[in-house]
């Protein structure tokens, strides 16, 4: 089972190797405000999250998701609930 | 996994699109083996709905919802998933004389309030009795009817609890309405497209028998969402009155695994899809190497494209990469249609492909006439959309409203039984578009050769990214809602991108000379703007009273438009064509 913590390390490769050209990465860093992502890069993005955690993310929780936190938290709860339903 | 997938052959024989009403349609398609699939976008099956059981569940529902006793004609809001509610709940409308509304699902990261509040203007602008929204979306649908005036709200399965009326409804008549559409208003101030059975019924009636001139055989597929008149009229509603069989990608998953659109279209070997040029182009860019052989699309007869400018060049590449998948160029059906006109308007011949024709650009700038290059002048192109479908009269009219010669530009006209009665209880709007003889103005420019319709651009302000239309006066009210940015301090425009969608630019009049604050509140208009409309979009900070404005004074869009374009040297990167032309 991943910790928050690890979840937001590997967002942060994943988003990373999306945007280069963006150096300084945490939690806090808006998706949109801070890296600009499009809403097809945003796509582009969740498919990459479900195929590396294997999750599905639910895409009624994208508008409640600002930052890389938020997302990390996520994908926690959802890692949660696989776990204690197997 | 027990479930198959509907067939594509049918017992039935094929009738296309000739009934009456929606409910007459599907009262046929259900005495046959055909219906809709849903797919992920991993591929898997989830839901089959025959148009058997389609029928069943409509009518159903039907008796539940005429438990309200509401007047005929009222408004049902839907909650527009790519899911079999929301089909069942159209057309349980449809059988209970009640008129349903499509309603946008939220897509962009961050834009929980913005969609609450979208969704709120939607609910009083077509002010409906019932309102309905899946599980996943149910808690944003109690936000938005917060204090308004509806008799019952819920998800699916909340009104499937609800108890059923003792007598039988009767379904909505060919003079009464099919549906409301709201595709074409602004966020802030939405217009509800006012289509009547007899409408949507000649609409649908023209696709199938002349527009992709459906055959035995026939499958679609589709990942559009049933919000957009392309998805609902298109590709749920022409293959419901034509018996076809459809297999149905949620739009999010699509823009998820773009490739799955392909992997659908070779594993049920279908013949039908349809999407703008940006679907294509996204498609063709996330393909990897070597993989196009693995797709089966020798199937795919028809590939239409619409719901926005089409420009050639990635359409072109989508088929040059996919050729070792059997797909043919020909196979491409440019078309031009709106909301407003149910859906279709023209359609180029079948088995065209994309025909372009090839115009003098300066004489083109300079007298608004299409004309053949001279030897040395820069070249535009544009693409053969087609002849009108039976029923359609065409004007196209000067600024003093006089009809042009052939080649000439001007703005697009039509009248015909496919056009809308209005905008829904909005008779100023309705006023502006639509004459009392029943002339629709599109707002869209063009010119014809002999029957057929070339599109050149706007005259309205709109601007179309990625087959959404999208209003400058939205971007324009987010600017200025911060706070060092006022009224008139910013204008919002289209200019033409790469791939013919456009790219959104708002250019704001500002005070501020630090860097960092000028950077910061950039940031925060593309996030506000992000968040809000889901589009990305260029600011740019000019000094104060540099807005241009007409000799009237008013500010306008277009002066700016084309100052930008001007100063960022875009014509030029318009197409390749020009440039190459130039050089």
């Amino acid at each position: 089972m991943k910790t928050y913590q690890e979840i937001v390390g590997e967002l942060i490769a994943v988003i990373h190797a999306l945007t280069p050209e963006v150096k300084a990465l945490d939690e806090n860093t808006e998706l949109i405000g801070n890296l600009g992502l499009d809403s097809m890069k945003v796509m582009n993005l969740i498919q990459e999250v479900e195929d590396r955690f294997d999750v599905s993310i639910p895409l009624n929780v994208l508008p409640d998701v600002r930052t890389i936190g938020d997302l990390a938290l996520k994908i926690h709860l959802l890692l949660q609930s696989h776990d204690s339903a197997r | 996994m027990g479930a198959q997938a509907t067939p594509t052959e049918n017992t039935l024989p094929l009738r296309r699109a000739d009934f009456s009403t929606l409910a007459e349609a599907l009262d046929y398609a259900a005495l046959g083996q055909t219906g809709c699939n849903f797919y992920t976008g991993r591929g898997e099956l989830i839901a089959v709905l025959s148009y058997a059981e389609l029928r069943r569940q409509a009518l159903d529902l039907a008796r539940q919802l005429a438990s309200f006793r509401l007047p005929r004609e009222s408004r049902v809001a839907l909650v527009a998933a790519t899911s079999p509610d929301f089909i069942c709940f159209f057309f349980a409308c449809q059988y209970a004389g009640l008129v349903p509304v499509p309603l946008p699902i939220p897509f962009s990261l961050g834009s929980h309030q913005a969609y609450v509040r979208q969704l709120r203007a939607l609910l009083q602008s077509c002010r409906p009795s019932l309102a309905m929204a899946p599980e996943d979306y149910a808690s944003f649908l109690t936000e938005a009817v917060a204090g308004l005036d509806i008799k019952y709200f819920g998800t699916a399965d909340d009104f499937r609890r609800l108890p059923s009326a003792k007598v039988e409804p009767v379904p909505l008549q060919p003079h009464e309405l099919a549906y409301l559409q709201y595709t074409s208003g602004s966020t802030r101030f939405p217009r509800g497209v006012m289509i009547k059975q007899a409408a949507v019924m000649d609409n649908l009636a023209g696709i199938a028998q002349y527009g992709v001139d459906l055959r035995p055989g026939d499958r679609a597929v589709s990942w559009l969402p049933f919000y957009h008149d392309m998805g609902l009229v298109g590709l749920m509603l022409t293959p419901v009155a034509s018996q076809v069989s459809v297999d149905y990608l949620a739009t999010q998953e699509f823009a998820m695994r773009p490739r799955q659109w392909l992997a659908l279209i070779s594993k049920n070997k279908a013949t039908i899809s349809f999407g703008p040029p940006f679907g294509y182009e996204l498609c063709q860019r996330r393909l990897r190497p070597g993989e196009a052989a693995k797709f089966d699309l020798s199937s795919w007869r028809v590939a239409g494209v619409g719901a926005e400018m089409i420009r050639t060049e990635s359409l072109r590449e989508f088929a040059r990469a996919l050729a070792p998948a059997g797909f043919r160029e020909e196979a491409f059906l440019p078309c031009y249609g709106m909301a407003e006109c149910s859906l279709a308007v023209t359609f180029a011949p079948l088995g065209q492909g994309l025909k372009v024709d090839r115009v003098d650009a300066e004489r083109l700038a300079t007298e608004a006439r299409a004309v053949s290059p001279a030897a040395g002048s820069r070249e535009s192109e544009f693409v053969d959309c087609g002849r009108l479908l039976p029923g359609f009269e065409l004007k196209i009219l000067d600024v003093e409203g006089r009809e042009v010669a052939e080649r000439q530009i001007g703005v697009v006209h039509l009248r015909g039984p496919s056009v809308m009665s209005g905008y829904f209880e909005d008779p100023n709007s309705t006023r502006e578009v639509l004459s009392k003889e029943g002339w629709l103005n599109t707002g869209d420019l063009g010119y014809r050769v002999g029957d057929r319709l070339y599109l050149t651009g706007r005259e309205k302000d709109l601007i179309i990214v990625n087959g959404r239309n999208i209003w400058p006066q939205d971007l324009e009210y987010l600017a200025q809602q911060q706070p060092e940015v006022r009224p008139g301090d910013a204008l919002a425009f289209g200019v033409p991108g790469p791939d013919g969608s456009d790219l959104t630019v708002i250019v704001v009049q500002c005070r501020e000379t630090d860097e960092a604050k000028r950077a910061d509140l950039i940031t925060r208009i593309r996030s506000r703007v992000q968040a809000e409309i889901g589009v990305d979009c260029l600011v740019e900070l000019v000094p104060l009273h540099t807005l241009p404005r007409t000799s009237s004074g008013k500010l306008s869009r277009s002066k700016a438009r084309q100052n930008f374009i001007a100063t960022h040297n875009l014509a030029q990167s318009r197409s390749h064509q020009e440039r190459r032309a130039a050089v």
